[in-house]
């Protein structure tokens, strides 16, 4: 892949947000962070994206309802949710409607990136 | 008659005060009879009677040679019968039958019992030696003396004459002034807390010098000469108790008692000081809750009030009420500590069906944190380390720290034991706080919440984490309600207000399915619960929790459905 992967990070939590965007710039990755699904979906460069990274519960429209919303629009867009939420139902949900990863925060930074890189089919390291 | 009894009487009558300045009985020698006898009387403004004692002749003279026969007082009484009595004579004694009633009746029917021994002796006295005078002792005249002699006329030999000389404490009748005092020390004797004359005059004494001196400010005085303090415990002192007293200070009896009030302000040495602060200051009565120290060894809490006497009261008698109320004390806070616990148990049951959401707040820090902490280590096991990118995510590990720091500090608070504080409190920060154990509960659901928090809102006095427990409680109350009617577009209304009566209100609504009309009387009650799990204390909780910070709270259904709960609190000062 010769342009750099562009990851949208969807977390009301500006910490959390704050520190994807950080993992990913050091992972080499390309990233924008929003704060809530109605900015992300507003933007009008939402469509650029590679891949999505969500919690689910937010102010506002929620993860899941985010997901279905990006996958009426693209299809294969990736969508990996890291959450705060410990609830199975929500995990179950999220999985069966096509997500490509769930996470429960706190999340390892290998295993996210593992799932994110394979998402993107690009072998880690690369 | 002893001259000392001239220029002393004074009576009352219709206000007006008479003074008498002689009084010698044997003066008078003129005229015959009844018109004699009714002269002699004339020169009395005093209580006087006309006393015949033809009848009681036999006895005298037996008495008069040492004899006292059993029963001799009640018969010298009975067989000397009034003929006369001067209109202070029957004000005084004469109770409500009047005059004519007295006439002819012997004086033991209108005596007092328990001076007929002494009336005896004088009309003896009088009979065998013409005339004598006895000082006695009296509840309803001043320095009271009785006095009888035999008429100088010799036609009236057997008429003598007897005469209460003295000042009228009250203007009553002696019975009905008798059966007052009677009432009195009945009332204080069987009185069911502790009852205590007190004589402070050597006090008012020496508060009378201090407001000649110029002195007005009491309490600095008194705090430059604490000694002052224990001087008056010594000179004020208590002149009579009754039996509640003697047991309330576990005394052997009442004389125990009798004696300075130093024993009363043992435990209590300020209380003493504030007692006098208002005796200076010409208050009618204090009152106190204090420690008392009693004879055998025990502290109690007693509610101490003191009666100033004012004029036209005996200025010599202060009343101190004594109340135990150690007991009552420690039920009160057996109780607040009932309502502490149970309190307690209501929020970390309330937390318990809070987890996720609390589990969701703290793990949002504990995330970020491990993020940037994963983030630093790549960023330095580049080849070449990025140490400015360290250290900026190193401050943001230490800021979300703190921040997952704070959520853990406020969890606890909601979970520790705690005696209830408090302080001035700002409900709008309380709101906030409290948004922070329901807010995912609320997303998670998809509620629409709108908060609007009034500015400028005085600060109420209360304590923080209990008012949380309750906004927190309404908050959950609200979303299970929404959750019940299984509707879409839930949303939860929450407002600050200030009200018309200056109280500070929190006012809920929620769009759920309303309060029943058969349940609206009993949503605060205990164990009252429309939901499949919960106990039901969550709302009686707030109620006593408002209730104890002398609130109120209520519940109603909103016109366009749903309910609103709302509570107001008294703005502190």
């Amino acid at each position: 892949m010769s342009e750099t992967p562009l990851i949208a990070i969807v977390d009301d939590d500006e910490a959390v947000r704050d520190a994807l965007l950080n993992l990913l710039q050091v992972e080499g990755l390309g990233a924008m962070g929003y704060a809530s699904a109605a900015a992300f979906l507003g933007d009008p460069v939402s469509r650029s994206f590679d891949c999505v990274i969500t919690d689910v519960r937010m102010d506002g429209m929620d993860g899941l309802e985010l997901q279905r919303r990006v996958r009426s629009i693209d299809p294969l867009m990736p969508v990996i949710f890291v959450t705060a939420a410990i609830d199975d139902t929500t995990r179950i949900r999220a999985m069966t409607e096509g997500a490509t990863a769930y996470f429960t925060k706190p999340v390892a930074n290998a295993e996210l990136m593992r799932e994110l890189f394979l998402a993107l089919r690009l072998r880690p390291g690369c | 008659m002893p001259s000392s009894c001239a220029n002393f009487f004074s009576r009352y009558v219709s206000g007006l005060a008479v003074e008498v300045t002689s009084l010698r009985p044997g003066v008078a020698k003129a005229g015959a009879g009844s018109h004699a006898r009714d002269r002699e009387m004339r020169r009395y403004d005093g209580a006087c009677w006309a006393l015949d004692i033809s009848r009681a002749r036999t006895l005298v003279a037996s008495l008069a040679v040492g004899n006292r026969p059993a029963g001799w007082v009640e018969r010298l009484l009975r067989e000397t019968q009034i003929v006369e009595a001067n209109a202070n004579a029957v004000h005084l004694f004469g109770a409500y039958a009047g005059r004519d009633r007295m006439l002819g009746q012997p004086i033991l029917a209108y005596w007092p019992a328990e001076g007929s021994f002494i009336l005896a002796d004088l009309l003896i006295s009088a009979i065998i030696t013409g005339s004598s005078t006895l000082r006695i002792r009296s509840l309803v005249l001043r320095d009271p003396k009785l006095t009888a002699w035999l008429s100088d006329d010799e036609s009236q030999s057997d008429t003598l004459f007897l005469a209460i000389l003295a000042n009228p404490v009250d203007d009553r009748s002696f019975w009905s002034l008798r059966s007052s005092e009677e009432r009195y020390n009945n009332l204080i004797h069987h009185l069911p807390f502790a009852f205590l004359e007190v004589d402070s005059r050597a006090q008012d004494e020496r508060f009378d010098q201090l407001r000649r001196d110029g002195q007005t400010d009491i309490s600095a005085y008194l705090a430059e000469r604490p000694d002052d303090i224990l001087e008056a415990r010594k000179i004020v002192r208590i002149t009579n108790v009754n039996q509640s007293a003697v047991t309330l200070f576990g005394a052997r009896d009442a004389d125990q008692l009798i004696g300075p009030v130093d024993p009363l302000f043992a435990a209590s040495p300020d209380s003493a000081r504030r007692v006098m602060e208002h005796h200076f200051a010409g208050d009618r009565r204090h009152s106190e809750i204090m420690k008392l120290r009693t004879f055998d060894g025990r502290l109690l809490d007693v509610s101490l009030s003191v009666i100033y006497p004012t004029r036209p009261e005996q200025l010599d008698i202060t009343l101190i009420m004594l109340e135990d109320i150690t007991e009552r004390l420690r039920t009160e806070a057996q109780l607040r500590q009932l309502q502490t616990d149970f309190s307690r148990a209501a929020r970390i049951s309330m937390l318990g069906e809070l987890t996720s959401s609390i589990a969701h707040e703290v793990n949002q820090p504990l995330s970020a944190i491990l993020t940037y902490a994963e983030t630093s280590l790549r960023w330095l096991s580049r080849d070449e380390p990025n140490l400015e990118k360290v250290t900026q995510l190193t401050t943001r590990i230490s800021d979300s720290a703190r921040h997952a720091g704070e959520i853990v500090q406020r969890i606890r608070g909601m979970t520790a034991r705690h005696v209830p504080r408090m302080a001035l409190v700002d409900l709008n920060d309380i709101v906030d706080e409290a948004l922070l154990f329901v807010r995912h509960e609320i997303e998670a659901r998809s509620i629409s919440l709108s908060v609007r928090l009034r500015r400028d809102l005085p600060s109420v006095f209360g304590d923080r984490v209990q008012l949380q427990q309750v906004v927190v409680n309404l908050l959950v109350n609200g979303i299970q309600a929404i959750q019940q009617k299984h509707a879409s577009a839930g949303a939860i209304e929450l407002s600050t207000d200030l009200d018309d009566h200056d109280a500070v209100t929190f006012t809920i609504r929620d769009n759920g399915p309303g309060i029943a009309e058969e349940d609206f009387n009993r949503v605060f009650n205990s164990f009252f619960t429309t939901k499949e799990e919960g106990m039901g204390i969550g709302l009686a909780i707030c109620q006593s929790i408002i209730a104890a910070h002398g609130g109120a709270i209520g519940a109603a259904n909103l016109p366009e459905g749903g309910a609103r709960f709302w509570f107001s609190l008294p703005a502190g000062r």
